[in-house]
């Protein structure tokens, strides 16, 4: 009886076993670790709230990187007007959409009676 | 239909051999489809991970944060600007704080301060569970000692102190002032923390020179969440010269932060476009006169198109889906047990002090399908098609070549 | 009553019907031939012959005239249906063997098996089979690329019974041979006319036509048959 050679669509089933099975074993790793940080939550919101942080201590090289949610609009220019981008974090990091939304204080300024400003 | 799995298994045989016989031209095209998944899913696993965390991490953070500002800058804002807010009815709260940012020449390290007082920040009194080591610096005392500050787990690692240690920085008249480390911010709070130096709101005054009754800004909490924003736009009424930031915007800036529209994200799009295009008007321009012959042969023995057809969208499916399925979870350990470290150059740029991420990402169902839905079909089409195109052609047409 | 295998009444193809480069292939032809017959088309190039093949074969219908191959009338049959037809009914020998030169010589026989489900055991089973009743079962797991020109020739006729048809058609199929491998193809093709198979060839070598195995020869000239 001569040997009979494994199929080929049997040996692709056999290799995304596998990968099924890496991924798996990542996936429950990954549950591991993201209860390990649950666990840690509680520390975290103790440093927040103490200190009335806003962001996350990512990139610590531009002000407007390094805190983006509070950072004024003009931050990303501060060195002079027609500078430009020389943070790489400034790259990866978007204008967050604040800075896009028309200010509170434009709605109060359109109010006033007496027509000033638009 | 056992009959039809059994003739699909066959196909599949076939178009699994085909691949192997030319496999360097297929691994090249595997090669570059996973570069491309790998690149769009780890950007995407990073920073909807670092968005999920942000959320999380934040959300007790103050509910309305007033600054001032001057020629579209922020400037210290007067505390008597409190007085504006006496009668809100709404308001619970309104706490000073001082905060900027000391560059350190020697290590070319950016600091974070924080000026804080104790006795009147929410949970204040149990920073002292956050810290690994010593305590949070209470009310300063009068007394000859350097102040207290509680440091960073990074920043302790960068001056090389431990609790008990000294460490000075720069006035604006440059003139020394010196800390006394007593405490340190546990490892576990390093996203928040690892680049604060955190004190009492009289020493970050002193350190600053920031004038007596100024602050650079004003956190208000109020009684009820829903009223955010309704007090908020009165706040800018009454205010007009501040900039009054409330919790949702502070939430949304990071579902936003690295959005579409940022660089690095375009970067990747159109690298991932680039490959695309290529690949696709490789296969788009048609079948080279040899795999023309093998569907005519195909034909001829007695192969239906749609047979064709069927075993090379086998084919493109192998080396498509594969490419996707081993680009995800490329992308998934490269975020996992790698720390995003592709990324991490853009990500923390000329950071001197930057914490690791431990970004534990959560893969939605929904994200793998569209990232499916952007990649996978359009190999297909590009594959299938010409075939399909070469297959109506009458066989013996194609032979005679 | 012979059974008819071939049935040719008033046959014609037209290519680019209409168009300006209209061809006339082939001008109603007659022909029929029966079971276990051997027949052989004479005919120089542009006579016809290759579509008149091709018709028989099953590989497309005329533009004209009746065609039935084994009882079924091309015309009236959609492309999915001929080519399930061809597949039951005809073993195609083609004049450049048409052989895929990437696979094994083994591959290349089964190759008709695929669409049709048969197990890979069944395969092996029925491709060895095959080969060693042609003489060439040691070069089972040569790529067909690799193998000498009479070799291929047994591969291509392999590939051609392994469903079992009753018909083959042969087309040129000397033409690339010595006269030692064109005496062999003859004695193969008399074997299997033994069995029963309907055998047509075309070919202008003069070899075949004189072959014992051949009943008839027909000489096909301007899309015509003219001797009978």
């Amino acid at each position: 009886m001569r040997e009979q050679p494994r199929r080929p669509a049997a040996r692709l089933a056999a290799l995304l076993l596998l990968l099924a099975l890496i991924n798996t074993v990542i996936w429950f790793h990954g549950q591991q670790i993201r209860q390990r940080q649950q666990q840690a939550l509680p520390k975290l919101h103790i440093v927040t709230a103490a200190l009335g942080l806003t962001d996350l201590a990512v990139a610590t090289e531009a002000r407007y990187t390094r805190h983006p949610a509070v950072s004024d609009p003009l931050a990303a220019f501060m060195d002079h007007p027609g500078a430009i981008e020389h943070f790489p974090t400034g790259s990866f990091w978007a204008p967050p959409p604040l800075l896009r939304e028309p200010h509170p204080s434009a709605a109060a300024l359109r109010r006033r009676p007496n027509g000033e400003g638009s | 239909m056992k009959q039809q799995l059994a003739k699909q298994l066959n196909l599949l045989d076939f178009a699994l051999s085909s691949l192997w016989r030319r496999r360097g031209k297929n691994a090249g095209v595997m090669l570059v489809f996973t570069a491309v998944i790998f690149l769009l899913a780890s950007f995407h696993l990073v920073t909807s991970a670092l968005t999920e965390r942000a959320g999380e991490i934040l959300a007790p953070g103050p509910d309305i944060v007033i600054q001032k500002m001057s020629a579209g800058r922020q400037e210290a804002i007067p505390l008597a600007y409190r007085q504006e807010l006496r009668d809100f009815f709404g308001i619970r709260r309104v706490v000073p704080r001082i905060w900027g940012y000391y560059f350190d020449e020697v290590r070319l390290a950016n600091y974070t301060v924080i000026g804080i007082d104790p006795a009147r920040m929410p949970m204040a009194e149990h920073l002292g569970q956050s810290l690994a080591a010593g305590d949070f610096p209470g009310p300063v005392a009068e007394s000859d000692g350097p102040p207290p500050a509680a440091v960073g787990g990074l920043i302790a690692e960068t001056l090389d102190v431990a609790p008990g240690a000294y460490f000075s920085l720069f006035r604006p008249d440059l003139s020394l002032q010196t800390f006394e480390v007593s405490g340190v911010f546990a490892e576990a709070t390093d996203l928040l923390s690892g680049d604060l130096i955190a004190m009492e709101l009289a020493s970050a005054r002193d350190l600053f020179q920031i004038p007596a009754g100024r602050v650079t800004d004003l956190c208000v909490y109020v009684h009820n969440p829903a009223e955010i924003d309704n007090l908020a736009r009165r706040i800018s009424e009454v205010l007009p010269d501040t900039r009054v930031l409330t919790r949702g915007q502070i939430e949304r800036t990071y579902q936003a932060v690295f959005g579409w529209r940022s660089g690095m994200a375009a970067v990747c799009l159109l690298a991932a476009l680039a490959a695309f295009v290529i690949l696709a008007w490789d296969k788009a321009s048609g079948l080279s006169p040899e795999e023309r012959r093998e569907v005519a042969i195909l034909k001829m023995v007695g192969w239906e198109t749609a047979d064709v057809m069927i075993m090379r969208a086998q084919e493109a499916l192998v080396v498509a889906g594969g490419a996707f399925l081993l680009g995800i979870t490329l992308a998934w350990v490269h975020v996992l047990y790698f720390d995003a470290a592709l990324f991490r150059p853009v990500l923390v740029g000329w950071s001197v002090i930057y914490p690791s991420f431990g970004l534990a990402p959560r893969i939605e169902l929904a994200d793998l399908l569209l990232l499916f839905a952007l990649t996978v079909p359009p190999y297909l089409a590009a594959t299938v098609i010409p075939t399909w195109r070469s297959a109506a052609v009458p066989a013996e047409n194609a032979l005679n070549e | 009553m012979m059974t008819m295998l071939i049935e040719l009444e008033k046959v014609a193809k037209i290519y680019n019907r209409g168009a300006a480069n209209e061809v006339r292939a082939l001008a109603g032809i007659d022909l029929r031939v029966a079971a276990g017959e051997a027949v052989c088309l004479k005919g120089p190039s542009g006579s016809g012959k290759s579509t008149l093949l091709a018709i028989i074969g099953c590989v497309m219908p005329p533009t004209s005239g009746r065609a039935a191959i084994a009882g079924k009338q091309l015309a009236r049959l959609p492309d999915r249906f001929l080519t399930l037809h061809r597949r039951r009914t005809i073993g195609f020998i083609f004049q450049r063997f048409n052989l895929l030169p990437a696979l094994t010589v083994l591959a290349n026989v089964t190759l008709p098996l695929l669409p049709l489900g048969v197990s890979p055991v069944e395969q092996r089973r029925r491709g060895r089979r095959l080969l060693e009743r042609l003489g060439i079962e040691h070069r089972e797991n040569f790529p067909a690329g690799r193998i000498s020109g009479g070799e291929l020739q047994r591969v291509a006729i392999a590939r051609a019974l392994i469903n079992e048809p009753p018909l083959i058609l042969a087309d040129e199929p000397t033409a690339h041979l010595d006269t030692r491998l064109s005496h062999e193809f003859m004695a193969i093709m008399a074997e299997l006319k033994a069995e029963g198979k309907t055998i047509v060839i075309t070919s202008h070598d003069p070899l075949v036509a004189e072959d014992k195995v051949v009943d008839r020869v027909l000489e096909v000239i301007d899309g015509q048959i003219v001797a009978a």
